[in-house]
């Protein structure tokens, strides 16, 4: 029963930055219609950006926030660059950019960075466990966990309260509506993107302080995949519960099958959930269901 | 439809010869250069003593040079006058086991876009893992070789590997319908999900953790020298090798060519197009899919199969998810919907590969000649920097410039290099009336 419940704490407090990653996701998507497999990459990004400024000296919380800035920039630049020319054509095409853009991300970080593991010196969170009765948990999950839970908060309100939020919403909703009412669809498309670089680097951050940064925390990027098929692609509250569940699963997973298939069963668990669930429920939770004509 | 130019006046009259492999001699007889180039010129040369017989061939030339000019017999078309002069120019030469190994690879990659192609090209089925189906295959193939208690007439008649090759076929095609079942439900950006999943579950699970453990020797599987044997040759040198690579490379590519010609290629051709209005004429969209799913498997399969005589030790790491990825890009890069894509795009990315390498490579040794030259100072520090990283990071950069490939082929050329080589040869076909 002990282990259970560690192991369903831990997995809600990872899930939380899984939910995170998975937030940008969908917002590109809702906002862009682009699938984006490149998520993997922006987060390496992310965790390596602010990695290199906290070991320049920034205390953690301004790097982060400095990170935000640099994955504004980035994501805009990138939208500009590389998608803005694609609106509008075939699924397959969009999402293959993507891809070429993850390879182009993922080169350029083995190149700038390198392949070792890299550790944030000196540690960001003690190594201390808190003590909640028998629970016992590690500094880093639960501040990773509040933190992202910080921005998670902000993130939706923006999206409620803002005019900015607002106009993304709309493009969301109806991009010739958006249009006619004085949206600029090109300044949403760019918008989607930097708030998906800036969610994702920070996810990176977060993840980066758990096991240390290398080129397989985009692999965890990847994991953001399942959390929001399980949502349904274009709802936001499916993200955050995807990205929870996902992280419940995987502990759960770690937990009790590791002893029957030992090995990664772990990141493969997700997957396979993943595979299953989409024969019975093919759009997700709240994933809007498709209506076809010919 | 066919899209061949006929002459002037010249028109099909029944579906077969619209359907047909070779509608003109002039097709024909490219086609069968081609071939001559892939098998006789590329691997083999006359030994000294025997280049009288392309002298043979020379002659038979003339001989029917002049018949051509001076009976001129209507069967006899000015193409096959050329032929010969062709056959005997191929049998003296060949390539150097550099060039064999490249086109190797290049026919590597083809046959496993090949599937990709089908699928992804033919039937509208987005994969992003086609890698583990290659895997399988491989992994079949070379548990069977090493491990299987063959009869002994079979090892010693060299069929036991021909053998696997085709089972392992069967076998990856099993299993990548198993992936395709969810197909019947989803689709897009779904679909995509699952099939990145059979790379994950196959590749770094089921292959990593437990059938390369088989036989205690940790990751790899070395394959002892001699196992690889077709018939009476072990397959032990480069241009055996290719050898392999051509006829299995022709074999696939007439497979699939041949398919999409048939009621099952009309069938996948019209789901990709619009798969409701598929069902609506009647056509089974879920068993067509799955025929689709079990032939690229079965495509995968045999590649993997091949890759086993081009590597002395098969390890789960010659499959990554970089490769499923490469093997969509290079469809996207050749063209989505064309056989020539997946071969004119597999060329491209593997000559784009080889020639930065030779660029990089001249590159640090000229530097390391003219860096005592250099002022020291900023530039120069930053010159030692990059100059030996440029090639100790090969690898990044070739993930780099594949990346910015694609995308710059998505966003500036969409309908690949196959559209591109089919505009140069109507110009030639149409010339000089090109418009």
């Amino acid at each position: 029963m002990e282990t259970f419940v560690v192991a369903m704490i831990t997995g809600i407090l990872v899930g939380g930055i899984y939910a995170l990653v998975a937030l940008g996701w969908v917002i590109i998507y809702k906002c862009s219609g682009v699938l984006n497999l490149a998520m993997g990459e922006l987060t390496i990004i992310g965790a390596y950006v602010t990695l290199t400024f906290y070991t320049a000296g920034v205390p953690f919380i301004p790097a982060v926030l400095l990170t935000l800035v640099v994955g504004a920039f980035l994501g805009y630049l990138t939208e500009r660059i590389f998608l803005d020319k694609l609106i509008g054509e075939p699924i397959l095409a969009v999402i293959m950019v993507t891809v070429g853009l993850s390879f182009f991300l993922k080169g350029l970080v083995e190149f700038i960075w390198g392949t070792d593991t890299r550790v944030f010196t000196p540690p960001v969170f003690s190594i201390e466990p808190i003590t909640l009765g028998f629970l016992k948990i590690s500094p880093v999950y639960l501040w990773s966990f509040i933190l992202s839970l910080v921005l998670l908060v902000v993130l939706v309100s923006f999206f409620k309260f803002t005019s900015w939020g607002l106009s993304m919403q709309a493009t969301a909703d109806d991009e010739t509506a958006a249009l006619s009412l004085g949206v600029s669809a090109r300044f949403v498309y760019a918008a989607s993107w930097a708030i998906a670089f800036m969610s994702a680097g920070v996810g990176g951050a977060l993840l980066g302080n758990i096991n240390g940064i290398n080129i397989s925390v985009g692999h965890l990027g990847l994991l953001v995949l399942p959390a929001v098929v399980l949502g349904g692609l274009n709802s936001i509250p499916g993200a955050i519960v995807g990205g929870i569940t996902i992280g419940v699963l995987q502990n759960l997973a770690g937990t009790y099958l590791d002893v029957y298939f030992p090995g990664g069963v772990k990141e493969i668990v997700p997957f396979v959930f993943m595979t299953v669930f989409l024969l019975f429920k093919p759009y997700g939770l709240w994933g809007w269901e498709r209506i076809e004509r010919v | 439809m066919s899209s061949v130019w006929l002459p002037c006046g010249d028109y099909h009259q029944n579906y077969s010869q619209d359907q047909g492999w070779w509608q003109t001699t002039l097709i024909q007889f490219k086609m069968l250069t081609l071939l001559a180039v892939a098998f006789i010129g590329c691997p083999w040369a006359l030994p000294q003593d025997w280049h009288w017989v392309a002298w043979v061939f020379a002659a038979l030339g003339v001989v029917l040079g002049l018949v051509k000019i001076i009976a001129d017999p209507p069967r006899l078309k000015g193409e096959w006058v050329l032929f010969p002069f062709i056959l005997a120019v191929l049998l003296l030469y060949r390539l150097p086991d550099y060039y064999l190994s490249v086109l190797v690879m290049i026919g590597y990659y083809s046959m496993g876009a090949l599937g990709v192609q089908l699928l992804i090209g033919y039937t509208g089925l987005i994969t992003l893992g086609h890698a583990a189906f290659i895997a399988v295959g491989a992994y079949v193939s070379a548990l069977m070789v090493l491990y299987f208690h063959w009869p002994r007439f079979i090892i010693d008649a060299g069929l036991a590997y021909p053998i696997s090759i085709i089972v392992a076929g069967v076998i990856a095609g099993f299993w990548s319908i198993l992936f395709g079942l969810p197909s019947a439900k989803v689709k897009g950006f779904y679909l995509i999900l699952t099939t990145m999943a059979a790379q994950f579950i196959t590749v770094d699970f089921i292959l990593t953790q437990y059938v390369a453990q088989i036989g205690g020797r940790g990751q790899a599987f070395s394959l002892p020298p001699g196992t690889i044997k077709v018939g009476p040759w072990v397959i032990d040198s480069d241009v055996k090798v290719y050898v392999m690579m051509a006829g299995i490379l022709t074999l696939m590519v007439a497979f699939v060519a041949n398919l999409l010609r048939s009621r099952v290629g009309r069938a996948w051709v019209a789901i990709r197009d619009n798969d409701i209005a598929a069902e609506t004429m009647g056509i089974n969209i879920v068993t067509y899919k799955l025929m689709a799913f079990f032939v690229a498997g079965f495509l995968g399969g045999v590649t993997g199969a091949f890759w086993l005589s081009n590597t002395a030790a098969l390890s789960p790491e010659h499959f990554p998810w970089f490769l499923s990825l490469w093997l969509v890009g290079i469809i996207l890069i050749g063209g989505v919907g064309s056989i020539h894509g997946a071969i004119l795009g597999s060329l491209f990315m593997v000559l784009i590969t080889e020639s930065l390498q030779w660029g990089v490579l001249p590159l640090t040794d000229y530097y390391d000649e003219i860096a005592n030259t250099l002022d020291p100072g900023r530039f120069k520090l930053m010159l030692d920097w990059l100059v030996p990283k440029l090639l100790m990071d090969f690898a990044y950069i070739k993930e780099m410039v594949f990346g910015l490939a694609i995308c710059a082929f998505l966003i500036f050329e969409p309908n690949g290099l196959s559209y591109r080589w089919w505009q140069t040869k109507n110009y030639f076909n149409l010339w000089p009336f090109s418009y």
